[in-house]
C-alpha cells in the first residue's frame, strides 16, 4: 500500500491510459510518417555505437574497408588493447571510483534528504537554496582551490582524490527530499509513536520504502560518475589511471591504430551498456527523475 | 525523535504529539497549563533541536570545503598574480587580471562560440525532442519502448568514446567522406566545419535524454484536456498548438535553461579530445578558455577572473530566464 504512492507508478498508470486513447485516434498515415521520422533518429542514434563496435571487430588489416558488415570478425583489436593498456587495472579503477562515489553520494544525500524532509527547523530554506545551488556552480569555477587543497594534502593522482571531493550531489537531495516528502506521514508517526528513534526510523520506515527511487538514483550517479572525465583527468594526471583517460592517451598515441581505439571505447562503454539492457526501465526512469526536478 | 519544538510558530495540533510523545501528555493532562507541557526545559529544547543538523552535516560539511570555500577562494585569488607553484609568490594586483581579461582576443572567439553553441543546441535539445515525443506519444507501448530505448543510447556512452568514435567516423579515411564521396576532407581540422561536428557529436548525445524528459512531461498532461478540444471541433494540430504546447511550458522552459547553463559543460569534453579549442580557436568556448588559463597558462589570476566572470553572467542569465518562466506561469492561471 505504501510503495505504490511514489511519483513513478501513478506517472506510468498514464502513460498506458493516454497511450491506448492516443493511438485509436491517429490516422494510419500519419503513424507511417511517425514511424519513418523514429526510425531515422534511431538509425542516428543507434550507427555510431554499432560502428564502435563494428571497427573493434575487423581483422586490423581491414579497418579502412567501410563495408557494413565487419567480416571476417576478429579479436585481434581486442589483444592489442589488453597487451598495449593496462585495460584490466583501467577497468577496476574506474570501477571502484564510480562505486565509492555513487555510494557515498548515496548515503551522504539520504542523511541530507531526510533531515530536509522530516524537520522543521531554523534555517531549513537557506540550507536547502545551499543545496541545491551547486547545481548551478560549474566545477571549471571551483576545480582551480579545489586541486591546491588536494595537493597540499598528497591527493593527488590518488582515487581518493577523485572520489572525496564529489561526496555530495544536490541532485539527489532534491530527488530524495522530494520522494520522502509524498511518503505519508502516519508511518512516520506511528513509527515515532512507538518510541522509535529518528535513526530507526529512517533504515526501518523510510528506507525499504524508498527502495525504487533509490535503485534508480545510484544506478544514475554510478553512471554519472563512470562516465566522469574532466575531474579525473586533472586529478589522475597519467593515462594509466581511469579508462577514460586511457583511452584519451591512446587517441594520441596510437591515432591511427583504429580498431584498436574502437575497441577501447567500447570496453569502456560496456558496463555502462550491459546495465541500461538488465535494468533499462530503472534506468530511464533515473534519467527522467533527474530530467523533472 | 521527530521534534517540530524547534519552530517555535508550530501549531500546536501538531506541537502535542510531536513534542515528547508520552510523558508531555501525561504531564499536561495532570494539572500544569498546557502551555509548559507543550514547550519542555530550554536544554531539552535546543537538545531536541541536535538531530536535522547532525543528518544535514556531512553533506553541509562537503559542501563547504569543497563547493562554497573555492569559490570564495577564486573570487581572492582573482586579485592576485600567481603561477600555482607554492614556492612563487602571490602579488596583489587589484583589478588587473579583469582588465587582462577583457583584452584577450581570444575572449570574443570564445564568447561567441559558447553563444552558437547554445543557439544550435536549441533545436536538437527542445525542438526536434518535442516533435518527436508528441509522434512517439501517438506510437503502441511496444515501438514507443524500442524508440526510446535506442534514442537514449547515446546518453550512455562515455564522453571520450564519444570523441573516439566520432573522430573514427569524421577522419579523413573515414566512413562520413566515404559516404558523402568527399575525398580526404577534415571535418575537425578545418576552420569552417570544426564548430559545427562539434555541436552535431554533442546533439548527438543529448537528444534522447530531450525526448526522455519532454515525454514524461507529456504524460504529466491530462488526456482529459485534449479530449475536450477535439470535442470542440479543434483540430489535431490546433489542439497541439493551444492545448499541449502551453501546458508544457515548464518542462520546455526547463530544458531551455538547461540548454544555456550546459551547453558549454556538454561540449567541454568533446573539444578538449577532439579539437584542444582550435584551429585557430574556432571551437573554443568559454569554459575551456578558463581551462587553459588555469591549467596551460597557469595562470591562476586570469583563471579565477574568467570563472567569476562566466558564473556571473551564467548567473544572470538563468535568474533572467527563471523571472520569465514565473511570469509565464502566472500568465497561465
Amino acid at each position: 500500500m505504501t510503495g505504490r504512492t511514489t511519483g513513478g507508478g501513478t506517472t506510468r498508470g498514464r502513460t498506458t491510459a493516454g497511450g491506448t486513447t492516443g493511438g485509436a485516434r491517429v490516422p494510419r498515415r500519419r503513424t507511417a510518417a511517425g514511424h519513418l521520422l523514429l526510425a531515422l533518429l534511431s538509425l542516428i542514434s543507434l550507427f555510431p555505437v554499432y560502428w564502435m563496435f563494428a571497427s573493434s571487430l575487423r581483422q586490423p588489416g581491414h579497418i579502412f574497408r567501410q563495408s557494413l558488415l565487419p567480416w571476417p570478425l576478429s579479436l585481434e583489436s581486442y589483444r592489442f588493447v589488453f597487451d598495449n593498456l593496462d585495460m584490466s587495472a583501467l577497468l577496476a579503477n574506474t570501477l571502484v571510483i564510480a562505486v565509492v562515489t555513487a555510494a557515498g553520494q548515496l548515503m551522504v544525500c539520504l542523511l541530507a534528504a531526510y533531515a530536509f524532509a522530516a524537520w522543521e527547523f531554523r534555517g531549513r530554506n537557506i540550507l536547502f537554496l545551499m543545496f541545491v545551488a551547486t547545481w548551478l556552480i560549474p566545477f571549471q569555477v571551483t576545480m582551480i582551490s579545489n586541486y591546491l587543497v588536494l595537493s597540499n594534502l598528497g591527493l593527488l593522482n590518488t582515487l581518493a582524490g577523485v572520489i572525496i571531493p564529489n561526496l555530495c550531489s544536490a541532485l539527489a537531495v532534491l530527488m530524495l527530499r522530494q520522494h520522502m516528502q509524498a511518503f505519508p506521514r502516519e508511518l512516520l508517526d506511528a513509527a515515532r509513536i512507538d518510541g522509535r528513534g529518528s535513526w530507526t526510523i529512517l533504515w526501518t520506515v523510510v528506507v525499504p520504502n524508498l527502495r525504487p527511487v533509490l535503485a534508480s538514483l545510484s544506478i544514475l550517479l554510478f553512471i554519472s560518475a563512470w562516465n566522469d572525465y574532466f575531474w579525473p583527468a586533472l586529478v589522475l594526471q597519467r593515462a594509466n589511471s581511469v579508462v577514460q583517460l586511457g583511452i584519451r592517451g591512446f587517441l594520441t598515441e596510437e591515432g591511427d591504430n583504429w580498431g584498436a581505439l574502437m575497441a577501447a571505447s567500447g570496453l569502456a562503454c560496456l558496463p555502462v551498456f550491459a546495465l541500461y539492457m538488465a535494468m533499462q526501465r530503472q534506468v530511464v526512469d533515473a534519467f527522467v527523475r533527474s530530467g523533472l526536478r | 525523535m521527530f521534534v517540530e519544538v524547534a519552530v517555535p510558530t508550530a501549531a500546536t495540533g501538531t506541537a502535542i504529539p510531536a513534542g515528547t510523545a508520552g510523558a508531555a501528555l501525561v504531564d499536561g493532562a495532570v494539572s500544569r497549563p498546557r502551555v509548559s507541557a507543550v514547550r519542555p526545559p530550554l536544554a531539552r529544547r535546543m537538545l531536541a533541536a541536535v538531530p536535522p543538523y547532525l543528518y544535514l552535516l556531512p553533506g553541509m560539511i562537503s559542501l563547504a570545503l569543497w563547493t562554497y570555500k573555492p569559490i570564495i577562494e577564486a573570487v581572492q585569488l582573482s586579485f592576485y598574480r600567481w603561477n600555482l607553484l607554492p614556492t612563487s609568490p602571490r602579488i596583489y594586483v587589484g583589478l588587473e587580471n579583469y582588465q587582462r581579461l577583457f583584452t584577450i582576443p581570444q575572449l570574443r572567439d570564445a564568447a561567441m562560440n559558447t553563444l552558437w553553441y547554445v543557439l544550435g543546441l536549441v533545436p536538437f535539445a527542445i525542438i526536434l525532442p518535442t516533435a518527436v515525443a508528441l509522434v512517439v506519444r501517438d506510437l503502441s507501448g511496444r515501438s514507443r519502448t524500442v524508440y526510446r530505448a535506442l534514442l537514449f543510447l547515446p546518453v550512455l556512452v562515455a564522453p571520450v568514446a564519444a570523441a573516439a568514435v566520432w573522430r573514427w567516423l569524421l577522419d579523413p579515411s573515414g566512413l562520413v567522406n566515404h559516404a558523402l564521396g568527399l575525398g580526404a576532407f577534415n571535418w575537425l581540422r578545418e576552420e569552417s566545419t570544426a564548430l559545427f561536428s562539434i555541436l552535431m557529436i554533442c546533439a548527438w548525445q543529448i537528444l534522447g535524454f530531450a525526448v526522455l524528459v519532454i515525454s514524461a512531461g507529456l504524460t504529466g498532461i491530462s488526456a482529459d484536456y485534449t479530449e475536450a478540444a477535439e470535442m470542440d471541433g479543434a483540430s489535431r494540430w490546433q489542439t497541439t498548438r493551444w492545448v499541449t504546447l502551453p501546458m508544457l511550458r515548464s518542462t520546455l522552459l526547463f530544458m531551455l535553461l538547461m540548454t544555456v547553463l550546459l551547453s558549454a559543460q556538454w561540449t567541454f569534453p568533446l573539444i578538449d579530445v577532439l579539437t584542444q579549442g582550435g584551429p585557430v580557436d574556432s571551437t573554443t568556448n568559454v569554459y575551456y578558455l578558463l581551462w587553459e588559463f588555469g591549467f596551460r597558462s597557469l595562470d591562476s589570476g586570469l583563471a579565477s577572473a574568467a570563472g567569476v566572470v562566466f558564473f556571473l553572467a551564467f548567473a544572470v542569465v538563468a535568474a533572467a530566464l527563471v523571472k520569465l518562466a514565473d511570469h509565464y506561469s502566472f500568465a497561465d492561471n
